[in-house]
């Protein structure tokens, strides 16, 4: 039977034929294909391994910045929190020097109205006593204008020096 | 049911990768659908068609490449001999054959045929005669023409005689096999050395071309773009050698798999494309390669090759010392025969797997057709039937054999892988100089 009976000239061809592909393909087309698959595998890889590193590392830094985040608040907390009672507390002294303040001047302002007053009484009873003495001189020159008053006087006087 | 008995045999077949189920099954078919033409063809010896030679042309080899849709035009292809002295002579195939139209006198219509005919090749000062010979020996093969000393010639012509009148026809038409009567002379046969670039051996070429371009394709793909990952065709090809390189034959061979890989990836690409460009059924494909025996043949023997001269010497200890029974291999060396018959049968099951397989594929598939032509002969409804139904089959059967080329080309790889794998084996963890100490010291302990 012809097909069970391999050919020369066939055998011969696929011989050259297979050789030669063989030959063409392992010096140009595998080492290169293979090198690249498993180059890009490894890129692939390496890639993965990256990322995941890179979101590792991005969690950390979230949490961090978390942690970061919430200790500036407990510090703005803090410091509000200060500058809350530094507040009322600068208040309370301005408020007590305020109070003290104007304690001082209105003592002073009393002080000062006292002595006025003082001083005003003083240079009125001067005054008083100097036109009471006008007034009472004024009367007596009236009233001592007739020697026969005068006389009385003298005399009435005279019996109280007496009597004492 | 047809179909699930013809799908249920494939596929048995492939899966358990034995032939012996699948080889009775095809035979089993082509005697089935010979039958009814054998009678067909006797009573109606004009028409009829001889269902085995056109199986056999299509499955074989032929000196030139049929023209689609013409079956006398052949595309002409160097023949290239080597005489009986020792030249060498090359030749249009067209110069073989020659055209014959004849006219049927009672239908009016024409038929032609290729009719052999001596192609004279002056070379210096002789003249070498070359023919397609009618023999059974050389059948449909260029021969050389020699002639005949006269006193031969004499009784072969009165050989001729007797048989001419014992079958009552003219004595020029009686062929006496094994020579060839040309213009009224004898001449012997002989078979000369034969490389002519064939249809097979072109189509070997084409594949190998379509090999190359599709892997330069990827390269350049590499060179263009880098780490980019291919697209579209050349990431298909990229897939299908990362399958084979990680699948098959990295996972087999381990560190050793780069320096087998080219063999192993060259004789898959080869394969596969030889196989899917045979089922195309016009010029550049249609060529039946791997069903040809010698092509697996050259296969086979380049794996028993690549299996047998590098191997370890824990392979060949194997082999020549195996780790059995004494009794076994003392005395008389039955192990050691096993064994050498199986480095010998492991890559002959390699080639007639193949070969058996996508052969069985093309014959089904042209037995398919022919059943159109067998039925025709009992009038047109039949004929009409027999289309549909074996249109039908014959494209299940070439979906059917487009996996199967996978299949075979991945089979055939991963067969190979594993020979080499086993000739590569180091024993067990240890390395080689290790192992070589203990065989030597204790031989029957080193596994």
């Amino acid at each position: 039977m012809e097909l069970f009976t391999p050919d020369f000239g066939l055998i011969f061809w696929m011989f050259v034929a297979f050789l030669l592909l063989f030959l063409a393909l392992r010096k140009w087309a595998w080492p290169v294909i293979i090198k690249s698959m498993e180059d890009r595998a490894d890129l692939i890889d390496k890639g993965v391994e990256y990322a995941q590193n890179a979101k590792e590392q991005l969690e950390g830094a979230r949490e961090e910045a978390r942690k970061y985040i919430a200790e500036a608040q407990k510090q703005q907390a803090e410091i509000l929190r200060d500058a809350a009672k530094i507040k009322t507390q600068i208040i309370e002294e301005a408020r007590n020097d305020a109070a003290r303040e104007a304690q001082k001047v209105m003592d002073a302002a009393k002080l000062s109205i006292e002595q006025s007053r003082k001083e005003a009484e003083l240079q009125f009873r001067n005054e008083v006593s100097k036109f009471s003495l006008e007034i009472a001189g004024k009367m007596m020159r009236k009233q001592m204008s007739s020697d026969k008053a005068q006389t009385e006087l003298v005399d009435k006087l005279l019996d109280e020096i007496e009597k004492n | 049911m047809w179909i699930i008995m013809l799908f249920l045999c494939a596929f048995i077949n492939r899966v358990t990768m034995n032939n012996s189920i699948r080889n009775i099954f095809f035979l089993l078919l082509t005697v089935m659908f010979c039958a009814p033409v054998a009678s067909a063809s006797g009573s109606d010896d004009k028409e009829g068609l001889d269902v085995k030679e056109i199986i056999f042309e299509h499955l074989g080899d032929g000196y030139g490449w049929e023209v689609p849709f013409f079956h006398e035009y052949r595309i002409p292809l160097p023949v290239i001999v080597r005489a009986q002295d020792g030249s060498w002579h090359c030749f249009s195939s067209a110069r073989l054959t020659e055209l014959i139209e004849t006219e049927d006198v009672a239908t009016g219509k024409k038929h032609h045929t290729l009719k052999p005919v001596p192609v004279k090749v002056d070379s210096g000062d002789k003249t070498y005669t070359f023919m397609l010979s009618g023999s059974e020996a050389h059948k449909n093969k260029v021969v050389e023409l020699m002639p005949v000393p006269t006193d031969m010639e004499d009784r072969l012509i009165l050989k001729a005689d007797s048989v001419a009148v014992a079958d009552n026809v003219q004595p020029d038409t009686v062929r006496l096999d094994g020579y060839e009567y040309v213009d009224g002379k004898y001449y012997t046969e002989y078979k000369p050395w034969d490389i002519s670039i064939s249809k097979n051996v072109l189509a070997l070429l084409l594949a190998a071309i379509v090999v190359t371009a599709m892997m330069m394709s990827v390269v350049r793909w590499y060179r263009r773009h880098g780490m980019k990952a291919p697209r579209k065709g050349t990431a298909f090809l990229e897939l299908i050698v990362e399958f084979v390189y990680n699948g098959v034959i990295k996972s087999t061979l381990g560190k050793k798999a780069p320096k087998y890989a080219p063999y192993l990836l060259t004789a898959f690409f080869f394969i596969l494309t030889m196989n899917l460009l045979g089922l195309i059924v016009i010029f550049p494909g249609g060529a039946n390669l791997t069903g040809n025996i010698a092509i697996t043949l050259v296969l086979a023997l380049l794996t028993f090759i690549m299996t047998n001269v590098k191997a370890t010497k824990h392979y060949w200890k194997e082999i020549l010392w195996p780790d059995v029974p004494i009794w076994l291999k003392c005395p008389l060396p039955i192990m050691q025969f096993i064994e050498i018959f199986g480095i010998f049968t492991k890559p002959a099951a390699l080639c007639v797997r193949l070969f058996a397989n996508m052969m069985g594929g093309h014959m089904i598939v042209i037995t398919l057709i022919l059943l159109i032509f067998i039925f025709g002969a009992f009038g047109a409804a039949a004929a009409g039937g027999v289309t549909v139904i074996s249109i039908i089959f014959t494209i299940f059967m070439l979906a059917l054999d487009v996996l199967v080329s996978f299949i075979q080309a991945y089979v055939f790889t991963m067969l190979s892988t594993i020979f080499i794998g086993l000739a590569q084996e180091e024993g067990h963890g240890h390395d080689e100089e290790h192992v070589e100490a203990q065989v030597s010291v204790t031989p029957a302990k080193t596994k």
